[in-house]
């Protein structure tokens, strides 16, 4: 299959972390979010990828090219937002608009103008002057105004109130529909939910899963025990715990066969995240 | 370079940036020690890479279709732009003090064409200095910034003794123009000569310095 993105063992060793054998690929037109708590390394990879920083080992590839050897082609093809888009705060947003489209040979002036209307972007205004929310929406205005084909955001949502998240989750599902491919990390499980096709789920600086987001939920299940049935034998085999207010969680592969008494918690996103993340701390 | 340089003057300049390259007027302070006035054009690379930090400048600019060897050439583009039109105001200003018919000098060198040969020279040394630097960790603009200073006033020191001290600068170099222009012209050719191969290694070699840096 023809991936808009292919990433094959990129590593990226630091002090105290290691960005380790990441590897991962995006489908045509899909919405691919990138979870994992603060500090497992969804911005060290995205910066990985377009060598912000110099993974030791790995290779990208964008659009069936290395992106080593392909940069400022690629880069014109897709939209890249680090950082909760907060550039340049006292200058007017139609200012940095004119510096950058420049450089964009695809760059629609009709198209920018579209989206400025259709996101309620006032172009006088400095980028200081616009909600979180809209400086994400301003971001988007800028990548789709050049035609990209990817766009790549590091936690957009981060930081927004649930209307504005909504709205954006909502344009993105307007996006895919004409064909463009979305990855964006986030830490908030509901934002994937409602918009994402597939996840990718980092971990220590490690991909754990890869997957379609109803496969990787419908592979776990989760049962509470009271501490009368809670054993040794029982924690072994799950793959997370959590303390709740009847006893104790546990998180096992939908496989697993369970004889003591428990009861079922429905296993969504959030739950199954939260159990995989507390698995050393039994 | 024509996008680069009209993206650094769009969202990198500072309005002191400005103010600083006026300075150059001050060759029209009777008695003063006018290397200083360029020092001021080395500020506004400083401040220009402040206010690019404070900005995200180079998280946006890599987002664009730029390469980091864009970055760099774009940034010294713009600080060279800066510190010409410098002293080409100054050269303007120094005509005018002359046809003012200013007496000469006591604090310093004369504003004449032997002082802007060595000028051209301290600001390269500050630009290959503070560059150098710089794009080894452009979260520290500062260290730079204190580095290349420091460079630069003790070079300023320099050579302001040589005309004090020494007997043939005193007597041959720091005059007013057009007396020794044949001494004086060496002096410019040397300070643009080096101006141009100072420049160049620091530009080459910020490139490789940023190139490595992880942002």
């Amino acid at each position: 299959m023809d991936y808009i993105l292919d990433v094959k063992n990129l590593t990226k060793r630091y002090e105290n972390f290691t960005l380790n054998k990441v590897s991962f690929s995006l489908e045509k037109g899909k919405i691919t979010g990138f979870i994992g708590r603060n500090g497992a390394g969804k911005t060290t990879t995205f910066k990985s990828l377009f060598n912000f920083v110099h993974p030791d080992t790995g290779d990208v590839v964008v659009f069936g090219k290395s992106f080593k050897e392909n940069e400022l082609d690629i880069k014109s093809r897709i939209g890249f937002v680090l950082g909760g888009a907060s550039y340049y705060l006292n200058k007017k947003v139609k200012t940095i608009t004119e510096a950058a489209k420049t450089f964009y040979s695809r760059w629609d002036d009709d198209e920018y103008r579209y989206y400025l209307e259709h996101f309620g972007i006032d172009d006088n205004k400095t980028v200081s002057k616009l909600s979180s929310g809209t400086k994400v929406k301003y971001a988007l205005a800028l990548a789709l105004s050049h035609h990209a084909e990817l766009l790549i955001l590091d936690e957009p949502t981060s930081g927004l109130d649930p209307v504005s998240r909504d709205e954006i989750l909502q344009i993105f599902l307007d996006l895919v529909e004409r064909g463009i491919t979305i990855l964006f990390s986030t830490h908030i499980t509901s934002d994937l939910d409602y918009c994402a096709d597939n996840i990718i789920y980092i971990k220590n600086g490690e991909i754990i899963a890869e997957n379609k987001l109803s496969v990787f939920i419908d592979q776990y299940q989760i049962l509470e025990f009271n501490k009368e049935h809670l054993s040794e034998d029982l924690i072994s085999k799950a793959l997370g715990h959590r303390r709740t207010k009847n006893g104790t969680s546990l998180l096992f592969f939908k496989d697993v066969v369970v004889q003591e008494p428990h009861k079922r918690i429905k296993a969504d996103l959030d739950a199954i995240m939260v159990h995989l993340e507390q698995e050393n701390h039994l | 370079m024509i996008k680069l340089l009209k993206k650094e003057l769009l969202l990198s300049f500072h309005p002191t940036a400005a103010i600083f390259v006026l300075m150059a007027a001050m060759v029209l302070i009777p008695n003063y020690p006018y290397y200083v006035a360029f020092f001021y054009s080395g500020l506004a690379a400083f401040f220009t890479c402040v206010t690019g930090r404070e900005n995200n400048d180079v998280f946006f600019s890599l987002m664009l279709p730029i390469s980091k060897s864009d970055i760099v050439k774009a940034r010294y583009g713009y600080v060279l732009i800066l510190e010409l039109a410098q002293l080409i105001l100054a050269v303007g200003f120094a005509f005018l003090r002359s046809a003012l018919g200013f007496p000469s000098n006591e604090a310093g060198i004369e504003a004449n064409v032997a002082m802007f040969g060595i000028s051209l020279f301290m600001l390269s040394v500050f630009n290959l200095i503070f560059f150098a630097i710089y794009y080894r960790n452009i979260k520290k603009p500062g260290v730079a910034a204190i580095f290349a200073s420091v460079t630069y006033f003790l070079l300023l020191g320099l050579f302001e003794m040589l005309v004090f001290f020494v007997p043939f600068a005193r007597d041959k170099i720091d005059t007013a123009d057009p007396l020794f222009w044949e001494y004086k012209l060496i002096i410019l050719a040397v300070g643009i000569i080096s101006f141009v191969i100072i420049n160049a290694i620091s530009y080459l070699s910020s490139i490789k310095n940023f190139e490595k840096q992880d942002i």
